[in-house]
């Protein structure tokens, strides 16, 4: 149970903490690091709260151990952008109305980023299917799948960046 | 479709600025890039970390307890039982607003005193010097319990001899209508159709689990800063804890979601406790696990309906019993249980009615409020009801209900109906929405069902509800709100600014809101029942129109124009004959300060005030109004294997003036879906006591693959009595769409599932039964 | 919280053996984490050690061979699903694999992990049982390969041993005209624990059933093999009172429990009608169907 430190890259920003094993990406994101943009939902990878890009993918950090994450880049949806200069997808969500409480509304970007970097131009179905570990409790999910229809448009129109 | 379309009655809504248009909310763009901090967002230096012992029995004596092991643990600071409590009792009825008694019978122990009652009654306290070392003390408590008779099913509970959980019998709330003649009418009817609908226990499944972080600052006052849908509960927290109710103070955060979850208290007692003892900030988040545990359930019902009909459709009487499952404690109980017995009707005219209506203590989890507060419930029974009295008399669903629809004017169960009653308007666009019911194939039968309902807004009139908002123009020509209102995500605080925006002529961006804190925003009362855009909208629209009336006379003098012919637009006072001829906002600011007019103001809304109904007898005025409206549902299902597939749904609610069509867009999509799982999967699966369900593995609530994107038809009769002629919309989306979707399962299949959730294998036994009888 | 635990990380497959040889009992390799965090989150599974062995070289990727594909230990879900090689092979896994939980799952758990876990509801374990994969264990002293059906012992258990990992998994490769499903039913259209699923490869030959293998999950302690009606199909022209037969012999081979997901009458129907549907799918594809 020694604790290590170990290396990770959260949104462009390396840092070295010293974090003992049974410590998950989740909660050294959160109560280490200070990146609460990460949520806690339900910790067992049911809920998809806790959702960050690991390496380019759409992960539950709640299932990752810190220590797995070594040397990893991480991104979070505060990595994306911010309120002054917001991302194409937070944009389309704040348009939509696709933030209701906003609990799942981090994870659910950041599901969104995953998929619109792999398939630029995704049909309902395949939007659908790709939060659909991300549950919603507000919405009933309309909103969110018109937002990222129209953060597709915007990409493919003005491209990625925030 | 044979029904045609009703044609909507004229209206006369004025074009608004601001109002009606779906602008981008306040609060959006902080939740999507990760910078609004929830309750467990926020840590503080020497931050304790706090766990919660609970019961593992449904209803024991604690024999013995120990925690002497827990309290010597390195690194466990305080550990607290009922016997260190300085108070100890915990008020689970309504926050009282203006001073109304609350029933004695609801008040029970912050910590169980001797007697736990379901699985989940907390028992003790721990605050730890980190997380790993409260688990760790709970694990450490010694406890003994005395196994007593437990009661779970309410029709035991009612029995004489039964288990006590709640005394003298168990029945912690109880209603009677009698109206009309029903023998008479039972006689008139050409046909009774008597059935017994019910629901489950549902939990409410917030993505954000309860947490909040409690302090003492330096004035001696207990800060606490938790995620709930009632700051008002300072005062209940106040009696908790033994301390004046001006030292204690709840700053309200953003709310990972409430629907009624939220409503009771929480954790802020049990933290509150732990920073008086140990002077140190003390943090608690529940674990998903714990939140299922420890908050309230949805009430399940057991309804039976019997009611006579003649053969053309019209309902000549109805006798109706209510039993809903009240759990281990009473708190909100009594007063779903009024909700579902003032609603038990539906929208439709009954003039012979008996109602019966229980609310029964059990030794299951507690149940208290949760979107549509016995409303769902109600309708859900009325509206099978409805479609198996259409089969019986072979009429088609919607002409039985057109034919006993109320009308303004008309009575419910207990109240005139006073403002718009669009009910064959909705339906009948949800009808032409759902269009020519697609075609069965092979296995896979489709259905198609909808379903009326009426729902309240505000609250029930004899707790004399008021919402207070401070509203100022500063001196740059931005405005600042302070409101006490909690927002649970449903825009509460962006929609009264919304408002504010359009009487004072600023753009929504220029508009700060400060809210959802006891001590500096003014009280708006609670989150809860569909109030917040009636009640704090209309203190909202005073308190800005105050400030307008102000700037507007300022400027009529300078103009030399009449007050009448101004308006506030784009941060300018415009000539209304000529637009072309203004004076910028700021410079009226200016003048109105030099001169110490004010450009502040607080105002009081006031609800309608009524007195206390007679339980003997339920009549009389108890709510301000109702929102009406209508669901329908397609649906395909695989008669093999019971799988339901939802075709297409259409929510069609007139929400008087919907102040943002995005957010109201939202909260009737969002709605909805919670009612379809309502129908489809959720249930809160409990066996003497215990949860089957812990955790989101087994307790499912739609993904997004589950649901099609609902069909959404806004109607606006402009007639309700929030702000702008807006009616309610949160709790009344959720309310049709369980029972739409089992009509729709009902009509695909020809047998009728009279429970929810109609699970796969549900629909398959029932497929069998109807095949061997 | 997690309980406390070492963390070994070891480099390479040969010190990843030496720790769990070493290190036993008690120690416990850990890929994608998506059901041992959850089972250590909940004191179900309380190993003093885990070997971390996500990035190993040797337990990646997947291979072609002559004959076989070979799909490390490490594969995810989420490769799985996207390998044109797989679905050449067995799409009946492509199948499991596009059910499997939801997209952030898929891209951490592992197909390794999914059979050492054991769960008698392992999504990709009927799919490579009717392609009669194999899987190859490795400890620090001995290498075996074993037939996947031979694998899985109850609830949650295997001939795992404590000093052995999943290397691999072999789906054998046919030149025979064939084809595979795979159909899971939950309790709701995604993420989803399944009440019960079948998979079904059928092969083609002389215009009748060939080679058929049929499997089930969530009806037994152990994902098994309805060996009966499969003897029933071989050599036969499918017919649809034929398929009806074999249909009801797996469902007899069943023998599900009842739980808060289904009834054991419900899944042992569910068995039986998901056979004939797959069996019927797949002789309509194959042009077996006498009907």
């Amino acid at each position: 149970m020694d604790p290590k430190v170990i290396t990770l890259t959260v949104n462009g920003r390396k840092h070295q903490v010293a974090l003992p094993p049974n410590i998950t990406l989740l909660r050294a994101l959160r109560e280490y690091l200070g990146y609460v943009d990460v949520k806690n939902g339900c910790e067992k990878g049911d809920c998809g709260a806790c959702t960050v890009l690991l390496n380019g993918k759409a992960v539950n950090s709640c299932l990752v151990l810190a220590w797995q994450a070594n040397n990893a880049e991480i991104i979070t949806t505060s990595g994306l952008g911010s309120a002054e200069n917001p991302h194409p997808i937070h944009r389309a969500f704040a348009d939509e109305g696709a933030a209701q409480c906003g609990y799942c509304t981090p994870g659910m970007v950041i599901s969104a980023k995953a998929l619109l970097d792999e398939n630029p131009h995704p049909t309902e179905a395949e939007i659908r299917e790709a939060i659909s570990g991300n549950l919603c409790r507000c919405t009933g999910y309309g909103q969110i799948v018109r937002a990222i229809q129209k953060a597709a448009e915007i990409i493919n129109k003005e491209g990625d960046a925030s | 479709m044979k029904t045609k379309v009703k044609p909507l009655p004229p209206v006369n809504l004025p074009e608004l600025r601001q109002v009606g248009k779906p602008l981008r909310r306040v609060d959006a763009m902080g939740k999507i890039v990760g910078k609004t901090l929830y309750a467990a967002d926020m840590f503080m230096p020497n931050m304790l970390h706090a766990k919660v012992f609970r019961s593992t029995e449904p209803h024991a004596r604690i024999k013995r307890l120990d925690v002497s092991k827990a309290r010597a643990l390195p690194g466990v600071v305080c550990v607290m039982t009922n016997e260190d409590l300085p108070q100890g009792i915990l008020v689970t009825d309504m926050p009282g607003q203006t001073g109304q008694r609350r029933r004695a019978s609801s008040d029970t122990h912050v910590l169980a005193k001797d007697i736990v009652r379901f699985v989940g009654d907390p028992i003790a306290l721990v605050a730890a010097e980190t997380l790993a070392i409260a688990e760790q003390a709970l694990k450490l408590i010694e406890i003994e319990y005395e196994p007593l008779p437990a009661v779970f099913d309410v029709i035991e509970a009612m029995k004489p001899n039964a288990p006590v959980v709640t005394a003298p019998n168990n029945i912690v709330s109880q209603y009677k209508v009698r109206k009309g003649n029903v023998k008479a009418g039972m006689e008139a009817a050409d046909i009774i159709v008597e059935n017994t609908f019910s629901v489950p226990f549902v939990d409410h499944a917030y993505l954000e689990p309860e947490a909040g972080l409690a302090w003492i600052d330096d004035k001696g006052v207990i800060n606490i800063r938790v995620c709930t849908q009632v700051v008002e509960h300072f005062r209940s927290i106040a009696l908790a804890l033994g301390v004046p109710q001006n030292k204690l103070h709840i700053h309200g955060t953003m709310v990972g979601g409430g629907f009624g979850g939220k409503e009771d208290i929480t954790v802020e007692i049990f933290i509150g406790l732990l920073t008086q003892k140990t002077h140190r900030p003390v943090m608690l988040e529940y674990t998903r696990e714990e939140s299922i545990l420890a908050h309230s359930k949805r009430h399940p019902y057991q309804i039976t309906h019997r009611t006579g009909v003649t053969r053309d459709g019209k309902i000549t009487a109805a006798e109706i019993t209510l039993i809903a499952n009240s759990g281990a404690y009473v708190y909100l109980s009594p007063y779903v249980l009024l909700y579902s017995t003032g609603t038990a009707t539906g929208p439709y005219r009954v003039d012979n009615l008996s109602i019966d209506s229980y609310a029964v203590a059990t030794n299951n989890p507690f149940t208290s409020a949760f979107r549509g507060f016995g409303v769902p419930q109600a309708c859900f029974a009325h509206e099978l009801q409805m479609d198996d009295i259409a089969r019986k008399l072979g009429l088609d669903p919607y002409e039985l209900r057109s034919k006993n629809y109320l009308k303004t004017g008309d009575y419910g169960v207990n109240q005139k109906i006073t403002t718009a009653a669009w009910l064959e308007e909705t339906a009948t666009r949800v009808l032409e929405a759902l269009g020519e019911k697609t075609p069965s194939s092979g296995s896979i039968k489709v259905g198609q069902g909808i379903a009326s309902y009426m729902q309240s807004y505000g609250r029930i009139m004899w707790f004399h509800d008021t919402s207070q908002a401070w509203v100022t123009l500063e001196m740059d020509g931005t405005v600042t709100i302070r409101s006490g209102i909690p927002d649970l995500g449903a825009g509460q605080v962006s929609a009264v600014c919304q408002i504010a925006s359009e009487v004072l002529g600023v753009p929504l961006e220029e508009i700060t809101v400060y809210h959802t804190d006891s001590a500096l925003t003014p009280l708006a009362g609670t989150s809860t029942a569909t109030r917040q855009l009636f009640m704090s909208g209309n203190a909202v629209f005073q308190a800005a129109s105050a400030i307008r009336q102000v700037i507007i006379e300022r400027a009529a003098q300078k103009l030399e124009e009449s007050p009448e012919n101004l308006d506030l637009a784009d941060r300018k006072v415009i000539v209304k004959s000529d637009p072309n001829q203004y004076l910028p906002l700021r410079e009226v600011i200016a003048l109105c300060a030099s001169e110490g007019k004010p450009l502040s103001n607080l105002a009081l809304f006031k609800a309608p005030f009524t007195d206390p109904i007679d339980p003997e007898n339920v009549q009389g005025p108890i709510w301000p109004d109702f929102t009406f409206g209508a669901f329908g549902a397609e649906v395909a299902v695989d008669t093999e294997t019971g799988e339901i597939t939802l075709l297409k749904t259409v929510a069609c609610h007139d929400v008087g003036r919907a102040i943002n069509p995005a957010a109201v867009c939202g909260q009737i999509e969002g709605g909805g879906v919670q009612g379809i799982g309502y129908a489809t999967m959720e249930e809160v699966i409990v066996k003497d006591g215990h949860i089957l369900t812990p955790s989101l593995s087994e307790y499912l609530i739609p993904t997004a693959c589950d649901v099609p994107s609902t069909q959404v038809i806004i109607l606006e009769s402009g007639t309700g009595l929030g702000p702008f002629g807006a009616k309610g919309i949160g709790e009344p989306a959720l309310t049709p769409a369980a029972p739409a979707i089992v009509n729709a399962v009902t009509d695909a299949i020809g047998v009728q599932i009279k429970s929810i959730p109609i699970t796969p294998e549900k629909i398959l036994s029932a497929l069998n039964q109807n095949q061997n009888t | 919280m997690l309980p406390e635990f070492d963390l070994v990380m070891p480099e390479n497959l040969q010190q990843a053996l030496e720790n769990l040889g070493q290190r036993n009992p008690g120690v416990v390799p850990v890929a994608g984490g998506t059901n041992l965090t959850v089972d250590m989150r909940s004191r179900r599974h309380t190993p003093a050690t885990l070997v971390n062995i996500e990035h190993i070289q040797e337990l990646t990727g997947i291979l072609q061979e002559d004959d076989r594909i070979e799909i490390g230990s490490c594969v995810t879900i989420a490769e799985i699903l996207k390998s044109p090689i797989i679905a050449a092979v067995a799409p009946a896994l492509i199948e499991a694999a596009r059910g499997f939980a939801n997209p952030l799952i898929r891209n951490r758990a592992t197909i390794g992990g999914n059979l050492a876990d054991a769960s008698p509801a392992a999504d990709t374990a009927p799919s490579l049982l009717v392609h009669n994969a194999q899987v190859e264990l490795w400890s620090k002293k001995n290498r075996r390969i074993l037939p996947l059906d031979e694998f899985f012992v109850g609830v949650r258990k295997t001939v795992l041993q404590p000093d052995e990992i999943i290397k691999s998994v072999h789906v054998p490769k046919t030149n025979r005209p064939s084809a595979s499903s795979f159909y899971k039913l939950g309790l709701r259209k995604a993420d989803a624990i399944s009440v019960a699923s079948v998979a079904v490869y059928l092969e083609k030959k002389n215009g009748a059933c060939g080679q058929v293998r049929i499997a089930m999950g969530s009806v037994a302690p152990k994902p098994l093999r309805a060996y009966a009606a499969e003897e029933l199909l071989t050599g036969k022209h499918l017919s649809l009172k034929l398929i009806e037969e074999a249909a009801k012999l797996a469902a007899e081979a069943s023998s599900p429990i009842s739980d808060i997901r289904g009834s054991a009458e419900y899944r042992r129907r569910m068995v039986f009608v998901l056979t004939r549907r797959l069996l019927t799918h797949l002789a309509e594809m194959m042009e077996l169907k006498d009907w």
